[in-house]
């Protein structure tokens, strides 16, 4: 089995549940995240950032599955994955 | 920056220095998990570093106090530090040719006294800094900037060393072995002694250029992922397989070097006192 | 015996001039300069020591691991000198004062950590005890072939050092604690140079009794703030920096900024060199130490200093008593070069335990008249009363140092 997915698969179970930031100024464009997500969150920018790199920014945040696999392997502390907030009274809110 | 690097990093340093598809940000990142989930604070925690690039990609990216030595050096300065601040704990990052190379004497008399350090010896197979050439570390027969026919010296496993130099904790993970590396890194920190861990990673505009042919850093990652499981996305076997895991757990055994000194200047002075007071000697 | 004609006088340019009359209870011993030296860091509020046994500093470094656990401090064997310093380094910076000794041999071995130390403006004392060489040498013989190295104890340039030396054992324990002050002062590696025979020798020896009462020692103090590095400015007493104390303070190999990471500019360089260099050179009159003999009257003048400088100054005791009128120059402070000294127009004849001519050159320099400067070159002994005395009488007398077996002259 590769690390990286070139098949992504739509999510199943629970998704949209996690605000996915990228620091877009800071990536180097190595493609990690995009390549080891499982469904499909990432897109490349048509616009290169201050460091010359055309950066990877979150396209389909609603695809999210929480796997933190992007968190994990981006190798310039780029990216945060945290649980929303819910609606108060929402199942499983705090 | 992610919430980890708020919380530890110093800003003026993020974006690293580091390359392209380079893995010391990544393992940096598992470091930090690790002193985040052990509850330790920016002040407890004194970074050293060496040269090359794991030294310099690393330097002075901690917000904290921190010191980036001459090359192989850094082991020796933290020999002398610790004795002036027993209580920090102390993560000293270097690479294969500051741990493996010139600074291996320093690693194995540390690794002997039990000094109270986590050494993370973050290894991409090779002197990449300048260039590419080939450590003690490069598979053998590899083909680098200054093993052009092939690597003909075999290489070593710096933790068969610090091992049988009496290290207490030793592991090894590599790049794509995220949970693995940050549990490993917290044990190693929670060992009152000389805790040694080996992460390889992939260099992707040097080694992967020269030595795998490709500056594709999917490809090159993917060329770690494929030794760490011995296996290619094929099934095929790979053409040898990183032992990983804890190799040697004897943590907390054996007294720490500085604990020791603290320790007999207890006891001479102890002596000096019943003297003084009219004692035997 | 020689006697001292009634208008040449000596004099002392030293703070321990002043100590030795400061502080008059203590005990008298009978001991060695490894001894002196050891003590003198004592007192002085070391309490690390990492080096590695090398003759004939060995004594400093088994002294070291008895006495050091006494007062709480630390002796460190390290696996050779360049650990050895290194540990200096870091334990230095974690706010201990700390020394190590050695010979050439592994004084060599040092210059990384020196590098280190006086990018970094870490206060650290280093004792090399030198011997005739190169290299090994003979393990027993004295030499003063690091004159130049001890300047240039590291690569790259863009820095001025410190190097005192003491040739006496009783100096040896003054010197020692100046060095350690000077250290803490100007935020930088103190090299003493001493010699094998000063290192080995038993003379009369003073020790105050209680080291707490030294008020003349400079304390390790800590600095909290920001800049770490002063560069740009040549302030002196600026507090050390520290690990440990959540400063947030970098320390590296590389050229620096005031907060310490690693900056490739070339103001950032300019800066930081001008800090190095100009934090020694704009305050020379804080580093003048030297003793002189008959200045006053003399037409020649004998230079030496560490321990040749004591037969040299008896063979011109000697020459002035048979009608030479000679004088003495014993620089205590090498580096930086007290040129002042040499500003006279006489001649000079330097007397090293050297065959290649180092401390010469120097006086060549500062000295208003090269064709006036005599070299004696001697090594792995050291020079006899008698052939300094021919060695002055040929000068006054022909304007050249006569043949002598085993004198070298020559420089080029």
């Amino acid at each position: 089995m590769a690390l990286f997915k070139t098949a992504k698969k739509p999510a199943r179970g629970p998704a949209g549940r996690w605000d996915v930031v990228i620091a877009e100024d800071m990536c180097k464009a190595c493609g990690f995240c995009l390549g080891v997500c499982p469904t499909d969150v990432f897109a490349w920018r048509t616009a290169p950032n201050r460091l010359g790199w055309f950066p990877m920014y979150t396209a389909r945040e609603s695809e999210c599955v929480g796997c933190m696999l992007c968190y994990q392997i981006c190798p310039d502390f780029c990216i945060d994955v945290t649980p929303k907030a819910l609606p108060a009274g929402a199942e499983g809110a705090r | 920056m992610n919430k980890l690097a708020k919380k530890y990093l110093r800003p003026s340093q993020i974006p690293t220095k580091a390359c392209h598809g380079c893995g010391i940000g990544m393992i940096e990142n598992w470091i930090l998990q690790a002193i985040d989930e052990l509850g330790l604070a920016q002040d407890d925690v004194i970074f050293g570093t060496g040269i090359g690039c794991v030294g310099r990609q690393t330097y002075a990216t901690w917000g904290g106090d921190n010191f980036g030595a001459t090359h192989g050096r850094a082991l020796a300065v933290a020999t002398g530090l610790k004795l002036a601040q027993p209580d920090k704990k102390y993560v000293v990052v270097v690479g294969d040719g500051d741990a493996a190379s010139i600074g291996t004497s320093h690693l194995v008399h540390a690794a002997r006294r039990n000094l109270g350090v986590t050494v993370i010896c973050e290894d991409n197979m090779g002197y990449e800094s300048t260039g590419g050439q080939f450590s003690p570390t490069t598979p053998a027969g590899y083909v680098t900037n200054s093993s052009p026919y092939g690597m003909v010296e075999p290489p070593f496993d710096p933790c068969d060393v610090v091992k049988a130099a009496g290290a207490t904790f030793v592991a090894e993970t590599t790049a794509t072995q995220w949970h693995q590396t940050v549990k490993v890194v917290k044990q190693a920190l929670q060992n009152d002694g000389f805790s040694f861990v080996h992460v390889r990673f992939p260099c992707n505009e040097n080694f992967g250029a020269y030595a795998l042919g490709t500056r594709d850093t999917l490809k090159n990652l993917e060329w770690i992922y494929e030794h760490t499981q011995g296996r290619k996305a094929d099934g095929s076997e790979t053409d040898f397989v990183w032992e990983t895991g804890v190799k040697h757990d004897a943590s907390n055994s054996r007294p720490e070097f500085s604990r020791v000194m603290r320790e007999m200047n207890a006891r001479v002075r102890a002596k000096m006192a019943a003297k003084a007071n009219g004692g035997t000697a | 015996m020689p006697t001292l004609a009634p208008e040449a006088t000596e004099s002392l340019v030293a703070p321990w001039a002043d100590w030795a009359r400061r502080y008059t209870r203590g005990r008298r011993l009978l001991e060695a300069g490894t001894y002196a030296l050891t003590e003198g860091a004592i007192a002085a509020g070391c309490r690390v020591f990492a080096g590695y046994p090398i003759t004939p500093a060995t004594d400093i470094a088994e002294y070291m691991s008895k006495r050091l656990p006494q007062v709480g401090g630390y002796y460190v064997q390290c696996e050779d000198e360049l650990a050895g310093m290194h540990a200096c380094a870091g334990a230095s910076l974690g706010g201990l004062k700390a020394m190590t000794a050695t010979s050439g041999p592994g004084y060599t071995l040092m210059h990384d950590a020196y590098g280190w130390a006086v990018t970094n403006e870490i206060p650290l004392v280093v004792v090399d005890a030198m011997r005739v060489g190169p290299i090994s040498g003979i393990t027993g013989a004295p030499g003063q072939g690091e004159f130049y190295v001890a300047r240039y104890c590291t690569h790259g340039g863009n820095f001025e050092t410190i190097v005192l030396s003491p040739s006496s054992v009783q100096e040896a324990f003054w010197l020692t604690l100046d060095a350690f002050n000077l250290a803490e002062r100007f935020r930088t590696p103190v090299t003493i140079l001493t010699d094998q025979v000063v290192s080995d020798m038993w003379e009369d020896l003073f020790i105050p009794e209680d080291y707490e009462a030294l008020d003349c020692v400079v304390p390790r103090k800590h600095n909290l703030t920001m800049p770490f590095y002063p560069v740009g400015t040549a302030e002196l007493d600026v507090a050390p920096n520290v690990i440990g104390h959540g400063t947030g303070v970098c320390v590296s190999a590389y050229t620096h900024t005031e907060e310490g990471y690693d900056i490739e500019e070339m103001e950032a360089q300019w800066a930081q060199s001008y800090r190095l260099v100009n934090k020694i050179r704009h305050h020379r009159a804080e580093l003048t130490r030297h003793e002189t003999l008959g200045l006053e009257d003399a037409e020649v003048v004998a230079v030496a200093y560490g321990a040749n400088a004591r037969t040299v100054k008896t063979g011109v005791l000697e020459a002035r008593r048979r009608g030479v009128r000679a004088g003495f120059i014993r620089p205590i402070t090498l580096w930086p070069f007290l040129d002042e000294l040499y500003a006279a127009d006489r001649r000079y004849v330097v007397c090293e335990l050297n065959y290649d001519g180092q401390l010469v050159r120097e006086v060549m320099r500062a000295a208003p008249d090269k064709g006036k400067v005599h070299f004696m070159g001697k090594s792995a002994e050291l020079h006899t009363v008698a052939e300094v005395v021919e060695g002055l009488q040929g000068v006054a007398r022909d304007g050249r140092v006569p043949e002598l077996p085993y004198i070298w002259t020559a420089i080029r």
